[in-house]
């Protein structure tokens, strides 16, 4: 067992902040204010991917045959943290090099990926993940957007609904039903589809966390070609089930929580009041939490980098990471209220915005408590 | 950053466990119904074989006594081996076992001295040792499942260690950190047993949601704690000890409530063993100024405030 950083990991940290402190601009937090869905945050990404994909900073970890160097998974994770530490700049774009390009690589169709990852890999792709519907949350197998096959094409009709980005994506990992209505998992398919396709309509929801970050996308009589369909018919869960595995810990959220809380101290500090034992109790509370939602993940992703497939210690992870963004935010806002109004501390906000998501995008955190209870503590199902 | 054991932590955690598992420290009920049950043979075998020396063997080190301390936290018998184990680097190699720590008021009931054959003093300035005799310790009544005795005499014998006492009332803190992590788990994995087992309404009451989330919260906060006191076992740093025993402390308060809900009036009874973890932990989670203070530490040594 050892909880250090080898050297090599360390310099690559070094010269992950490098190229931040010498790429970032001085108005970047107040772009970074606006969330990672944003216009803002995405025009963005458009120069700022392009530029780490020269630096090799943007696909390391994938195979060189696309783009990648082959580098190990503890760079790809320590990529990940300086990134979303520093207000995630990547903007949607994190989510190809993570888990998008990926799937495409291992399922996709000759055209399909020469057509969709050489663009990720330059880092000018903005996709969106279509997967919630209006009446499937949580139980996501209940989705009701259907595929209707009708000759070379499919015809999609349905709604989704939270999908983030998708006001300025260009494609979308969509999942739909070509099976019958009763199918459950069993009868889920993925199209990669243009979001300029005819039928394709995208509203904003006005939200608290961040401009145009969340969307209600519809889908009427919209028609794409079979090849547009990502594996076989009734193959989407298995699909998805291994790109996410690339994703169950999720996004090193702890990291940017732990620099935050430096920064509320610090302006303690300031006001001359961190010498209170109540505030810090408070802050070690705090800071405990973040230490626990970073070794949890640490051990999932030293799982992954050691060749195995992610256990239910994910969850466990996910739960801690959900408890750490909230011990944070609320340790701001007990004690920092002045800096919640105005934008003195945009960075405040913006983690803040970021936090109360942290529970509920990809899976809210009493679903990962259910998980644990079966996966990881091995109780029986929830009694009905 | 590896978290798996390395060939010899694995080889000496599996005879450890298969040690532990052994007959010696199962769950009896002791014939005076006391509220602990002195593992002593368990005890000699671990002593004789050497165990207690693993913070000083080269590949292994204090991370492994952390973990040992964690797994035989999680027994229902009771022994003396935080301070044994941990603390072994800084300790003359001929002070007996088992060892009373004094960490505070030198005046208060403390854990294991009625049957400590040395008890070690560790103070802001220095830290000494001094061997035990008979008549030198008075037992006392407690509501703790440890054997727990005052002095009922002045000792004369105390000899200074020449160590650094920050660094072995950090190793401490880890310690304890490690012991009341694993005194949770084991608690938890008796009451998981009891909750697949047991059925009202016609199901198991592991079944009720109500409790599975309880449970789930828990199980995150209890593998945050051993992953959290290993870490701190490897570079005892100031802070990493005070945020690894602060963060299991605080998880203490609830768990402890929680396993003896689960177990409904059971768990209230000397017949289950329930009361071995949680009479241990109850008195863990107050070691060393008890949360609060040991978050506080976190914050002020983290930060650098007075
Ligand atoms: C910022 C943000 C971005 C998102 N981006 C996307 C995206 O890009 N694409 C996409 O497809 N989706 C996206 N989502 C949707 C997200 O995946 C869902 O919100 C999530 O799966 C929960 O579904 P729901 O909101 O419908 O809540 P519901 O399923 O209605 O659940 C509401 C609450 O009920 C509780 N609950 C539900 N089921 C159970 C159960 N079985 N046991 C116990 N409690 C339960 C939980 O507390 C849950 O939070 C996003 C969400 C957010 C907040």
């Amino acid at each position: 067992m050892d909880f250090d950083w080898t050297d090599e990991e360390r310099a690559y940290r070094a010269r992950i902040r490098d190229f931040l402190r010498r790429e970032l601009p001085p108005e970047w937090g107040d772009i970074a204010r606006h969330g990672p869905g944003s216009k803002e945050q995405t025009d963005f990404s458009r120069t700022f991917c392009p530029k780490l994909a020269e630096a090799g900073l943007l696909v390391p970890h994938w195979p060189a045959e696309w783009g990648g160097a082959d580098r190990p998974t503890w760079e790809h994770f320590i990529l990940g943290e300086e990134m979303w530490a520093s207000g995630e700049p990547r903007g949607a774009q994190y989510m190809n090099v993570n888990w998008i390009g990926p799937t495409l690589m291992r399922y996709g169709s000759d055209e399909q990926k020469q057509r969709y990852i050489p663009p990720m890999a330059k880092g000018q792709a903005i996709w969106c993940q279509g997967f919630s519907e209006p009446n499937a949350g949580s139980d996501l197998a209940a989705l009701r957007t259907r595929a209707v096959r009708d000759g070379d094409d499919y015809v999609i009709n349905g709604t989704k609904i939270w999908t983030s980005y998708a006001g300025l994506a260009e494609t979308c990992f969509l999942l739909a039903r070509t099976g019958g209505a009763d199918t459950g998992k069993a009868g889920i398919a993925i199209f990669l589809v243009p979001m300029d396709t005819p039928g394709v309509e995208v509203r904003a929801i006005p939200s608290l966390i961040g401009h145009g970050d969340i969307h209600e996308c519809f889908f009427t009589d919209v028609r794409v070609p079979a090849s547009s369909r990502l594996g076989a018919e009734g193959e989407a869960w298995s699909i998805i089930r291994y790109s996410l595995a690339n994703e169950r810990v999720g996004i090193p959220r702890y990291e940017l929580s732990a620099r935050v809380l430096e920064e509320m101290v610090e302006d303690l500090k300031q006001q001359g009041r961190f010498d209170d034992p109540a505030i810090q109790i408070r802050a070690g509370e705090a800071a405990a939490a973040c230490e626990a939602a970073r070794l949890l993940t640490y051990r999932v992703v030293d799982q992954k980098a050691r060749g195995g497939a992610p256990g239910p210690e994910a969850n466990v992870a996910r739960f801690a990471v959900v408890t750490a963004d909230n011990s944070v935010t609320d340790f701001g806002l007990d004690f920092l209220p002045d800096f919640f109004s105005g934008l003195n501390r945009p960075g405040y906000l913006a983690h803040h915005e970021r936090a109360i998501v942290a529970g509920i995008a990809a899976g809210a955190a009493e679903i990962q408590l259910n998980l644990i209870a079966h996966r990881f503590l091995d109780l029986p199902k929830v009694a009905s | 950053m590896y978290f798996e054991p390395n060939e010899d932590q694995a080889t000496f955690l599996s005879v450890l466990d298969q040690i532990a598992s052994g007959d010696g420290s199962g769950w009896k009920v002791p014939a005076d119904w006391s509220r602990f049950h002195w593992a002593d043979e368990l005890d000699r075998t671990l002593e004789d074989n050497g165990f207690y020396d693993c913070a000083i063997e080269e590949t292994l080190g204090p991370v492994t006594a952390a973990a040992m301390i964690h797994r035989l936290a999680r027994l229902s018998v009771t022994m003396e081996f935080a301070a044994s184990a941990m603390l072994r680097p800084f300790l003359p190699p001929d002070l007996p076992r088992p060892i009373a720590v004094i960490d505070g008021d030198p005046a208060a009931a403390i854990r294991y001295l009625p049957v400590a054959r040395s008890v070690l003093s560790i103070g802001e300035y220095e830290v000494r040792a001094a061997m035990l005799d008979d008549g030198d310790v008075q037992p006392v009544e407690s509501l703790f499942a440890y054997p727990m005795g005052v002095f009922s005499a002045t000792i004369g014998r105390w000899q200074r260690i020449d160590v650094d006492p920050r660094r072995v009332r950090e190793s401490w803190r880890v310690a304890v950190a490690a012991e009341l992590g694993g005194t949770l788990l084991g608690g938890r994995d008796a009451v998981l047993a009891h909750l697949r087992e047991r059925r009202q309404f016609g199901q198991a009451l592991g079944s009720f949601q109500g409790l599975q989330h309880r449970l789930a919260a828990s199980a995150t906060k209890i593998e945050a704690a051993y992953w959290l006191t290993l870490k701190a076992a490897q570079g005892l740093e100031a802070a990493d000890s005070a945020v690894a025993l602060g963060y299991v402390q605080n998880a203490a308060t609830t768990v402890v409530y929680d396993l003896h809900q689960f177990m409904g009036a059971m768990g209230l009874t000397l017949e289950h063993p329930l009361h071995r973890w949680t009479y241990r932990a109850r008195l863990l989670k107050s070691a060393l100024g008890g949360a609060g203070e040991n978050l506080k530490l976190a914050a002020s040594r983290k930060w650098r405030a007075a």
